[in-house]
């Protein structure tokens, strides 16, 4: 199809340059250079782009025999496409204004630009609300683009030449509100955990190696005082919680423990008053029986009272020290509380080494304090005066 | 003469298969930029986003705001085919461009909720250079422009076969998902963990070791960062320049947003001066403000009548 000599094949070959394409974008190039000479004013540009295009072209093969010396990491560009020189923002607009004519199918709202407004009538012109903001969406220079740059990622390329996967399904479907961060975040990982199924799978089928071994050491995105941070911030937030929850524990003990101690005083009482009962119905046990003649010597000398008493003790004084000085009897205690017990009363209430030494109760903002300043209104009288 | 023949020789016995049936090897590089005035969150985001792909080549900030067209020369130079450029704008706002070199096409982005790899305090981690699964919504065949943004994300994340600094495993996956009209991006590691529930004999496990034990291991993903949100605003045709082929109307600038939450403010401020002065002329139109304008007398007035 293309008559050219064995050695200009072979460069194009070595460049990847493909004849049909070649002769497409000619075609599409001379087509824009006929627009342009209708539009008059891009006639001098378009007849500088020809010449300046066969120098390109000598250029770009001299760079494809550069490049085979060049490592293996280079990048072949494609040969860049001309283009329009667009100077003015008026010429854009009419640019604008023409791809909306030529893609009117696709616009199906009734949208006015705002260009168009200036034909139209007075009385016309007040029943249309203008969109400043006209919707582009150029389907087919977008497609024409698409298909420019596309790497094949079907079935005929292997797969790990691109490693993308698209999903069966559209995540949206699965995001009912897209502000639930939960919810939002479970449909990406579920959509990437998909991925990586089908992917690994591929992958493995293709023989490249997927997993990294245990023994393999390299450099990671993390490095390892990054890493080390994230686990101080883990150790550190779990630690908290355990913190909070122990807190929250005692706290609850401590109410609870209120109600323990009272539990425990009335238990105490009574006990108390249990044996004070007993005591009392074996003391007039021992009275009916002190007619009697047989008494046992225990019974006379009031051993079961003196043990109930020795019980009742231990019981319920052994926190009570019981050397030393012995509690005085109700009668006393009551008294003592009511008219003061013994002792000086003389040089009570004068100061003393600890006294003196006492700074428990010193502060230094107190200290230092002044008067309070008074209000505005105070002062101002104060000012008058 | 002989560096003719020598290219020759080489495309004679090295790649006639690659040049006979039009499969263009994938070869990518990325050249990764900002403008002035980025914050330090932009900086961190560029890092790391370098930092994951192997075939990037980082640059200093771009001076320019207004010539972009020069970012095509630069890549040249750096004899990158792809472009990421973070542009700043009022040091609050970022917006990206995506572009594949000379001849286009080029996508704006406007970037929103980052969160770089630093403050994201993940467990993930992957090695430096290893290349990723991409995970596409289905969303992103659904329409030509999605499409165009796809390949794009395509050729800029995803890491080319046999890049220079790329490590031969795989592990970790990026996902690109479309909801409410915005792309979110995530990137997870991949951990391979045994399952523990499924008992497997001896014999079981050396059939699976043949295998390549692709069925005792179960999979999680661990996320590792960074994480943002790209609402795409416009496509043009060129690299840097050319006829608009898409724009997003459903935009709305974020100088938009906040001179809307201002307006709002000062309308409330201004009804409220507005019914202060209103109560205040009230009163002295009834006369009960000292120094307003007093009530006429009327005749009939009880200090009037009994004066």
């Amino acid at each position: 199809m293309v008559t050219k000599s064995k050695l200009k094949m072979a460069l194009a070959a070595e460049k990847g340059i493909d004849f049909s394409k070649l002769k497409q974008q000619k075609k599409s190039k001379e087509a824009a250079k006929r627009k342009a000479s209708k539009e008059q004013n891009g006639e001098d540009e378009s007849d500088l782009d020809q010449p300046g295009e066969t120098a390109e072209d000598n250029e770009m093969n001299l760079d494809a025999i550069y490049e085979s010396d060049t490592s293996e990491s280079s990048i072949e560009l494609e040969k860049k496409l001309p283009r329009k020189p667009k100077t003015t923002t008026q010429t854009l607009a009419s640019d604008v204004a023409d791809e909306v004519e030529e893609e009117e199918e696709d616009d199906d709202d009734e949208e006015i630009p705002v260009s168009d407004l200036e034909d139209l009538e007075e009385e016309e012109k007040e029943d249309i609300v203008p969109h400043t903001r006209l919707t582009i969406n150029n389907t087919s220079a977008l497609l024409a683009a698409l298909e420019r740059i596309s790497i094949p990622t079907d079935k005929s390329a292997p797969f790990a030449s691109h490693q993308s996967i698209v999903s069966a399904t559209e995540t949206s479907e699965s995001i009912p509100d897209v502000s639930d961060d939960l919810q939002r975040e479970l449909a990406f990982y579920s959509q990437c955990l998909e991925a990586v199924r089908l992917g690994r799978s591929r992958l493995i089928s293709e023989g490249v190696p997927f997993s990294r071994p245990k023994d393999y050491f390299a450099e990671m995105v993390k490095e390892d005082a990054h890493m080390e941070k994230i686990k101080a911030k883990l150790v550190e937030e779990a630690s908290a919680k355990k913190a909070a929850a122990e807190a929250r524990k005692l706290r609850d003990l401590k109410k609870f423990g209120k109600q323990v101690q009272v539990s425990k005083l009335q238990e105490r009482q009574k006990a108390k008053r249990e044996v004070l009962d007993k005591i009392k119905t074996l003391k007039r046990k021992r009275q009916e029986h002190s007619s009697d003649v047989g008494t046992k010597e225990a019974d006379i000398f009031d051993v079961s009272v003196d043990n109930e008493i020795a019980k009742h003790s231990q019981r319920s004084g052994s926190t009570r020290q019981q050397s030393g000085a012995r509690a005085p009897n109700a009668k006393r205690q009551k008294k003592n509380e009511k008219y003061g017990f013994g002792g000086k009363k003389r040089h009570a209430k004068s100061g003393d080494a600890v006294s003196s030494g006492d700074l428990s109760r010193f502060n230094v903002k107190r200290m230092k304090s002044k008067a309070a300043r008074p209000g505005k209104s105070r002062r101002k009288a104060a000012a008058l005066k | 003469m002989a560096a003719v023949y020598k290219s020759l020789s080489k495309s004679g016995n090295e790649k006639p298969e690659s040049s006979s049936n039009g499969v263009k090897k994938n070869k990518q590089r990325v050249l990764i930029l900002s403008s002035r005035g980025v914050t330090y969150r932009h900086r961190h985001l560029l890092n790391d986003i370098a930092s994951l792909l192997p075939h990037s080549r980082k640059d200093a900030k771009f001076d320019s705001k207004s010539r972009l067209g020069e970012l095509n020369e630069l890549a040249e130079l750096y004899n990158c085919n792809n472009v990421l450029f973070f542009e700043a704008r009022k040091g609050k706002d970022l917006y990206v461009w995506l572009s594949k070199v000379p001849n286009g096409p080029t996508v704006k982005f406007h970037l929103q909720n980052l969160h770089t790899m630093e403050e994201l305090h993940f467990t993930g981690n992957c090695l430096k250079g290893s290349r990723p699964i991409l995970s596409f919504d289905a969303a992103f065949e659904t329409q030509p422009h999605l499409r165009v943004i796809k390949e794009l994300f395509l050729h800029t994340f995803g890491v080319p076969q046999g890049a220079r600094k790329s490590k031969p495993f795989i592990d970790h996956v990026m996902g690109f998902t479309i909801a409410d009209g915005k792309i979110w991006i995530r990137n997870y590691q991949i951990s391979e963990v045994e399952q523990s529930k499924v008992k497997v004999d001896d014999e079981d496990i050396s059939e699976q070791a043949a295998t390549g034990k692709s069925k005792n291991t179960d999979i999680n993903l661990v996320e590792i960062g960074p994480r943002f949100v790209l609402t795409p605003l416009v496509i043009q045709e060129g690299s840097f320049g050319g006829p608009i082929i898409y724009e997003n109307r459903e935009f709305v600038s974020p100088n938009q947003i906040r001179a809307d939450i201002r307006r709002a403010k000062a309308a409330r401020h201004n009804a409220r001066t507005e019914q202060t002065v209103g109560r205040l002329s009230k009163k002295s139109d009834l006369g009960l403000r000292s120094n307003g304008n007093r009530r006429a007398k009327d005749e009939l007035d009880k200090s009037a009548l009994f004066a």
